[in-house]
């Protein structure tokens, strides 16, 4: 069964690349979400296994965003993203409960089922 | 010119009274009730203390009051000749220097009455001296009733002066001393007197009453010119005032002659800044004069334009004359010490000016940093992307569509690396958003040379502005290091002590750098000044680089 994901990111076009290659790479994008709190309601309602959540959001940031999903009863596989590098991301990154980071350049769908399949 | 012809024909006329007494007490024996020369000493140390105060403090009614009560006193030196005529001058000569002991009393020091209730014993111990003697004599009634108001007055009196040396302060006290002290056995005697009189032949009891009164009589005039010099020790002060200023105090020294001049340690200057309209202290900081309350303000004017305002203790009011005076006298020193009021002021505007243009510095570098992240990135990313996507999508056969593609990939993240360096130099996020410490740590794994970051600032956040100011320094040194100073190591601390963030930056390099030159390090300093705070550079050949930041914090 093809993995179903949800991208949160409030830049449209990112969405839109991110959703094709995806796509393209077997995946089933089932919502997109362009801040935190939509985010959240989006996740609720359509169960995805995967969040491609960005770091940087117009309301509340990604870090939030994924210490709120933990605490749900559905508790999707969360992978941040940024177009900045890790090392400008400081120590929220080593403390984060999402399950893995990937730089926004770097985003395939090959690298997405690697992090699903370490979790 | 008539004050003094009026001052000169007293004193004729109070040194004439008196040798009238002497001739008298010797041509007619028994005709004065005191001792001749007790009676001349009363009369003479108030017509002389009275023109002693008179001469030098002309302003103040006290001198002439107290010359005119001598002469009232040698009133009653007319009674030997007989007649009902200068019975009565007699009589009411005592009652009238009693009432105008009491009057010099009441109004002491200023010589003015001031208030309704001063205004109000005063008329009404003349009243009771005037009216009140003619009617209980003249028609022979009433004298019990008159004797009785004369206590009730001279309670009011007591009164009145134990209220007044309550609510003074100080200077005011100072002056009021020898009155409060002597006032009350001035009353004292006057009621012994008035209880005795009971217009009888003289007795034992009358003449004790008399002659203890005859002792306080002759104090009073001594008493008023002591307290009347205490103020007078003002105006030497004036005189020091004016030789200590000659010698061009610095500016901090005036407030301190000034203070010390009117005997009020509280004293504060306000200088005026007729360009900013508005009131400064001495080292530029904005000032309220305070409006009435318990502090009175004197401006100091020259040439119709204001020069500062003297903020003081009221009682002092009492001579604001002499306030005025000693302003005059510290006019030069007070120009002098405006101007370097006004300079403080301008520096502290250019310094806070300076501040603000570093803040929207920052936040212009914040915005750019957030606009470049937004736009140019994001689209680039997009671009990479697809790029992506298409190759996934060539077929076998399309070899050289996909080389081609590979190659526009690179050079996309060749662009987006680069624009990522350039968005972190111009503010990097981890700093807005994290802050200090972590925006630290990630520019010590970027440097090219090890960097070791001994103490950092805890998780508390500091001001925007002193964030940038640490970051940035520590950046602008890390990329020196690199570039100049050939270190094997960079060692970086940074210490919040109270309210001052210390900053410690030094190498194992070669050292030699030029502490003032660089546009970089010029940018560092303008950027720690502009926060009040201070940048040190020392780099002896030889022996490493270190900076040194002391940045407040509050």
């Amino acid at each position: 069964m093809r993995p179903t994901v949800l991208i949160v990111d409030d830049h449209a076009s990112f969405r839109r690349s991110a959703r094709r290659l995806l796509e393209a790479d077997g995946f089933v994008v089932v919502g997109e979400a362009s801040d935190g709190a939509s985010a959240l309601a989006e996740v609720k309602a359509l169960r995805p296994q995967l969040v491609l959540l960005d770091v940087l959001l117009p309301d509340v940031d990604g870090f939030a965003v994924a210490d709120a999903l933990a605490r749900e009863s559905w508790r999707p596989l969360v992978v941040l993203t940024s177009s900045r590098e890790a090392a400008d991301l400081g120590t929220r990154l080593e403390r984060t409960t999402a399950a893995g980071f990937l730089h926004k350049s770097e985003l395939s769908g090959a690298a997405l089922a690697a992090l699903l399949d370490a979790a | 010119m008539i004050q003094e012809r009026a001052r000169l024909g007293l004193a004729v006329l109070g040194a004439a009274l008196g040798a009238y007494a002497i001739g008298i007490a010797i041509w007619v024996p028994d005709s004065l009730t005191l001792p001749a020369p007790v009676h001349v000493v009363i009369g003479w140390s108030f017509v002389g203390a009275g023109m002693l105060a008179w001469a030098r403090r002309p302003e103040n009614r006290t001198g002439l009051i107290m010359t005119l009560t001598g002469i009232v006193w040698f009133g009653r030196d007319f009674d030997w000749m007989g007649g009902a005529l200068t019975t009565h001058v007699d009589g009411l000569a005592t009652t009238l220097f009693v009432a105008m002991v009491a009057h010099q009393l009441v109004v002491f020091p200023h010589g003015r009455a001031r208030s309704r209730a001063e205004r109000a014993l005063v008329a009404s111990a003349y009243a009771l001296a005037s009216v009140g003697y003619l009617v209980a004599n003249l028609s022979g009634v009433g004298n019990d009733v008159v004797d009785a108001l004369a206590i009730v007055l001279a309670l009011g009196v007591i009164a009145h002066l134990v209220g007044r040396w309550r609510a003074a302060t100080a200077p005011g006290r100072r002056a009021l001393a020898p009155i409060v002290w002597t006032g009350p056995a001035v009353i004292v005697v006057i009621l012994a007197t008035l209880a005795s009189d009971t217009g009888g032949p003289p007795s034992a009891q009358r003449n004790d009453a008399l002659h203890w009164a005859a002792v306080v009589y002759a104090a009073i005039p001594l008493a008023l010119l002591a307290g009347l010099l205490r103020t007078r020790l003002h105006r030497a002060a004036l005189g020091e005032l004016v030789v200590e200023l000659s010698e061009l105090p610095q500016p901090a020294q005036v407030r301190a002659a000034l203070a010390r001049a009117l005997g009020d340690p509280s004293l504060e200057i306000a200088f005026w800044l007729p360009e900013q309209e508005r009131y400064v202290d001495l080292n530029g900081r904005a000032l309220e004069l305070p409006d009435g309350g318990e502090q009175a303000v004197s401006v100091l004017e020259h040439d119709g334009e204001k020069l500062a305002a003297l903020v003081y203790d009221p009682s002092l009011l009492e001579d604001a004359a002499f306030v005025a005076a000693a302003g005059a006298a510290a006019r030069l020193a007070l120009e002098n010490a405006r101007l370097h009021a006004d300079l403080r002021a301008q520096l502290a505007e250019v310094r806070a000016s300076r501040a603000r243009i570093v803040e929207a510095g920052d936040a212009e570098r914040r915005r750019l940093e957030r606009d470049l992240h937004d736009g140019a990135q994001q689209r680039l990313l997009g671009i990479r992307l697809a790029l992506r996507l298409a190759r996934g999508q060539v077929d076998d056969g399309g070899r050289a569509v996909d080389d081609l593609l590979v190659e526009a990939e690179e050079e996309v993240e060749g662009t987006l690396a680069e624009l990522r360096a350039l968005a972190r130099g111009i503010h990097p996020a981890v700093l807005t958003e994290e802050g200090l410490a972590p925006a630290l740590e990630t520019l010590a794994r970027r440097a090219p040379v090890p960097v070791i970051l001994a103490s950092m600032p805890g998780e508390e956040r500091l001001p925007a502005a002193v964030e940038a100011a640490a970051y940035f320094l520590a950046s602008e040194a890390l990329a020196n290091v690199a570039k100049y100073a050939q270190a094997t190591q960079v060692r970086i601390e940074i210490v919040r002590d109270n309210n001052t963030l210390v900053i410690d930056i030094s190498d194992d390099g070669i050292g030699g750098a030029d502490a003032a030159g660089g546009s970089g390090l010029i940018g560092l300093h303008d950027r720690v000044e502009a926060l009040n705070g201070s940048l040190r550079i020392e780099s002896p050949p030889g022996c490493g680089t270190r900076l040194h930041a002391e940045i407040p914090c509050a």
